[in-house]
């Protein structure tokens, strides 16, 4: 195979760090803008928290600073933006970018022995993009009737023009609708890159998890960020031009459209999406999970094809989200026996992850602690879902704070800590240096704790029946009691959000104190790690020739001949002769 | 090695002084949370069902995590890791483990089908039962009005008995509710009778339930509807036979004496819909909907 070709490794500052082609930096850039985003939103979680802990009192700190026209308090006009803008920016704004953008662009072409992304240029127009649908979300804060207020889910008729009127909804709406153009231009070039730039020898069933959690991811982006583009785009029509898609009963002129079809128009999206921020984060647990427990990831295949499963049966599983709006009772059985079929492949891969610790040789280091805490908070989430997904317990805990705390659980636990794994783990590779351990053990341990009380907290405020996007709980008698829960729930979301300062420091720190990183620190044979930390601008003097899957530790043989417990995808045995293409006989049970 | 023992240590004394506060938090738990009371008749089906899945599911949170930490516990760094892509006994876990979860699922699912079918989406024998009470809900920012059809039994005549927020109903007979929105989605939601429908403009949804306790109970909406989202609140009150007859005639005669033909905002009702639909069927409510009135008096 001819070497891939290489765009010059640019010299102007301006090329190289700002508009550059190389995937690594823009990388870099997806995950600053996705950090930056990430503590808005949790920011504005803690308001949220603060005014469930103590409604109406001024909110310290934040609230003289920009609630001075309410005495720092935050009124019900406002609350609505502040929960609406939380569930976007955290969304599309923070936890996309990191894991997707970052991760995405970081480990795809690194972990496949690739030079750089198919498309260079799409891939720094996506950053860039996705650097406008930033700017549109801020935007939105400063417009003279607030931020978007409709709910994450900006359900018609509430998020049309007369239900919430003003440019903030509106460009909420636009940035969502530019930050999809920005993902889809991000997944054509990683499914295109995955196909087409593996190194030699490097098989499907060779590559890392982490690339086929990213794969699929983005192969879901690609086929229904559109559906919610063109939702978005035919509510943008009926917001500005007076269109009625969405609008129906006494508020539509003449007839009007269907508020239900944008439900199905987001949920087609908005389901899959669950598993578009959720499957890179399998994928890097099954990895970690097998290199710090020093053994192949249990039954390789067999979460492949649990993670294809997953990916083709995503989109006809979505309408769980719409058990009570009134569709047709066939229709909610069939997507309730969707449901129920889903999960199965979910529950293989959680068996694979707890059998790939078991007999291994288990080192608690950072990354490890946080995909263990992953899986813990990812089952408790997963295993919630099974109430929301029957039909009939779903009518009592439906738009319940239940429903807040499972997909808290699942998606933003689950993806958060992920995260964390994978930022701990590929650091030294990005930044050439070494994360504070003692730091991160500490930052782990807070951040596992809190956010597992944070959101059973939730859990059980909604088991209790507190409705979700309730301003003052309490007005209701029946959630009076209610008040004690949500109060230890805010100051444990306070805790949380205070424990990332050991986080903060150390990522920023450790760039400048850290000890200079090995290239192959944690002793693991992907291909990623066999080249400099950092990596040089072409990644890869050779096109490494790939002979072996992504996790062979502890290999009997390898020990033997090698002396340690790992060897490298593309490292020849003493005795082996590379050839690129796998030999079916010979390969038996390694591939 | 010393070091990372070290932060582990003060990691380990950190979660201690964490102790006292989750044992707070427990006891605040303890004071009387969980599901509110159940007034209905059939909201014990649902109530079995999550507490069935709670220990289910409680169980296998309890097995994850036991294997998590023993197999972190005593495999640790001096232990030498198995070399095993697959192993004959993990295939045999996994299939055990994964089957058990199918089982219980398809458990759950098939309870859950059932009391749909019979109970939930039965509004045929709800509507056929003698002393039903049928009421048309209109939703709007930010109030719920009620109308019953009076002793005539058809909807939008002059002896309708119309209410806001405030929903009275008969002990021991089906309440069956027919519900639409004139602006933005609601959700009509009874905790104590474990129902929750949405109120869609444009659309008739339904729901029914029986409620068995006398009392005041609490109606909430569980769609976010705009600002005062939070304050949509009714009372839903369960009388006993007569003194809900006697409320109805009187509410009903009222409503008569002061009965204006020509407020045809008022007349917000629509023709009972047919209680046994085909499925697939949405019944639809866009000609119905009154289109003069603008929901923001609220
Ligand atoms: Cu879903
Ligand atoms: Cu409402």
């Amino acid at each position: 195979m001819d070497l891939q070709p290489i765009h010059p490794e640019p010299k102007s500052f301006l090329r190289r760090y700002v508009f550059s082609l190389d995937h690594k930096v823009i990388a870099k850039q997806f995950l600053w803008a996705g950090l930056l985003f990430l503590l808005f939103g949790g920011t504005l979680a803690m308001m949220i928290r603060w005014q469930w802990a103590y409604p109406m009192k001024p909110v310290p700190i934040l609230g003289p600073l920009l609630l001075s026209k309410t005495g720092g308090a935050i009124t019900p006009a406002l609350y609505p933006a502040i929960f609406t803008m939380h569930g976007l920016i955290m969304i599309f704004f923070a936890i996309t970018p990191i894991l997707i953008g970052a991760f995405g662009n970081y480990t795809i072409p690194l972990m496949i022995g690739a030079r750089d992304m198919a498309f260079p240029t799409l891939n720094m127009l996506s950053f860039w993009t996705f650097l406008v649908s930033q700017g549109l979300m801020i935007a939105a804060f400063f417009q003279k009737m607030g931020a978007a207020a409709a709910g994450w889910t900006t359900y018609p008729p509430l998020s049309d023009s007369v239900g919430t009127p003003g440019w903030g909804q509106t460009l909420a709406v636009l940035a969502i609708f530019v930050t999809g153009v920005s993902t889809i231009m991000g997944g054509i070039n990683y499914v295109t890159t995955v196909i087409r730039f593996r190194a030699p020898g490097m098989t499907y069933m060779r590559m890392p998890l982490t690339v086929w959690g990213l794969w699929l991811t983005s192969i879901l982006n690609i086929l229904f960020v559109p559906v919610l583009g063109s939702g978005g785009l035919l509510l943008l029509l009926d917001r500005l031009f007076g269109t009625q898609f969405f609008i129906a009963g006494a508020s539509a002129v003449n007839g009007g459209g269907d508020p239900l079809v944008f439900q199905h128009l987001f949920w087609i999206f908005g389901h899959p999406e669950v598993y578009i921020l959720i499957l890179p984060a399998w994928g890097i647990l099954c990895d970690l999970l097998s290199f710090f427990a020093r053994k192949p990831a249990y039954f390789y295949k067999g979460s492949v094809y649990a993670m294809v499963a997953v990916t083709l049966l995503s989109a006809v599983v979505y309408g769980h989200h719409m058990y009570v709006t009134g569709m047709s009772p066939l229709l909610g059985k069939g997507f309730m026996t969707f449901t129920v079929m889903i999960s199965v492949p979910a529950e293989i891969l959680f068996v694979n992850w707890l059998l790939t610790i078991t007999k291994g040789s288990i080192r608690l280091e950072p990354p490890m602690l946080f995909a263990l805490g992953t899986v813990f908070v990812f089952g408790l989430g997963g295993l919630t879902g099974l109430f929301l997904a029957i039909m009939s317990m779903d009518l009592y805990l439906h738009d319940t704070m239940f429903v807040v705390g499972h997909f808290h659980l699942t998606m933003a636990s689950a993806s958060f800590l992920a995260s964390l794994a994978g930022i701990y783990f590929w650091y030294p590779k990005m930044f050439g240096r070494e994360m504070n351990k003692t730091l991160g053990y500490a930052h782990f341990w807070l951040s596992t704790v809190f956010i597992t009380l944070v959101f059973t907290g939730q859990l059980v405020a909604g088991y209790s029946g507190q409705q979700r996007r309730l301003f003052e709980p309490y007005q209701y008698q029946f959630l009076h009691h209610l008040l004690g829960v949500n109060q230890w729930t805010s100051y444990f979301a306070f805790a949380l959000y205070f424990t990332q300062i050991l986080f903060v420091y150390n990522f920023v720190a450790s760039m400048f104190l850290g000890e200079k990183a090995a290239e192959n620190p944690w002793q693991v044979g992907t291909l990623d790690w066999a080249t400099p930390s950092p990596p040089p601008h072409h990644n890869f003097d050779v096109v490494p020739l790939v002979l072996r899957g992504p996790h062979e530790l502890s290999d009997p043989e390898v020990i033997r001949s090698l002396g340690r417990d790992w060897i490298g995808q593309a490292e020849a045995l003493p005795d082996e002769r590379p050839v690129a293409e796998p030999a079916r006989a010979a390969e038996g049970g390694r591939a | 090695m010393t070091k990372a023992k070290r932060a582990l240590q003060a990691v380990a004394l950190s979660a201690l002084t964490l102790l006292p506060a989750v044992a707070r938090a427990g006891v605040v738990v303890a004071q009387g949370l969980g599901l509110p009371p159940d007034a209905s008749q059939d909201g014990h089906k649902i109530d079995g069902l999550i507490h069935e899945t709670l220990i289910f599911i409680g169980i296998m949170f309890a097995i994850m995590v036991a294997w998590m930490v023993t197999a972190c516990l005593i495999h640790g760094r001096k232990h030498r890791a198995e070399y095993a892509h697959t192993t004959p006994r993990g295939q045999k876990l996994l299939v055990a483990i994964v089957g058990v979860l199918v089982l219980a699922d398809a458990e759950l699912y098939l309870k859950s089908l059932f009391d749909m079918n019979d109970t939930f989406w039965n509004f045929e024998a709800a509507d056929q039962a003698k002393d039903v009470v049928r009421i048309e809900v209109n939703a709007h920012q930010w109030a719920w009005q009620a109308r019953y059809a009076g002793p005539d039994g058809r909807f939008n005549t002059a002896d309708d008995i119309v209410t806001l927020n405030d929903f009275r109903v008969p002990q021991g007979a089906p309440v069956l509710i027919q519900l639409t929105s004139t602006d933005v989605i609601h959700s009509f939601y009874l905790p104590n009778f474990r129902v929750k429908q949405d109120a869609m403009p444009g659309m008739v949804n339904r729901l029914w339930f029986k409620p068995m306790e006398t009392g005041e109970y609490e109606i909430g909406c569980a769609q976010h509807c705009g600002v005062n989202h939070y304050k949509m609140r009714a009372l839903l009150t369960v009388l006993p036979k007569e003194a809900y007859d006697r409320w109805a005639a009187e509410a009903s005669a009222n409503s008569a004496r002061g009965f204006d033909a020509d407020d045809v905002v008022a007349h917000w009702g629509w023709d009972w819909k047919d209680p046994k639909p085909v499925e697939g069927d949405v019944p639809r409510a866009a000609e119905q909907a009154p289109k003069s009135q603008n929901g923001k008096e609220g």
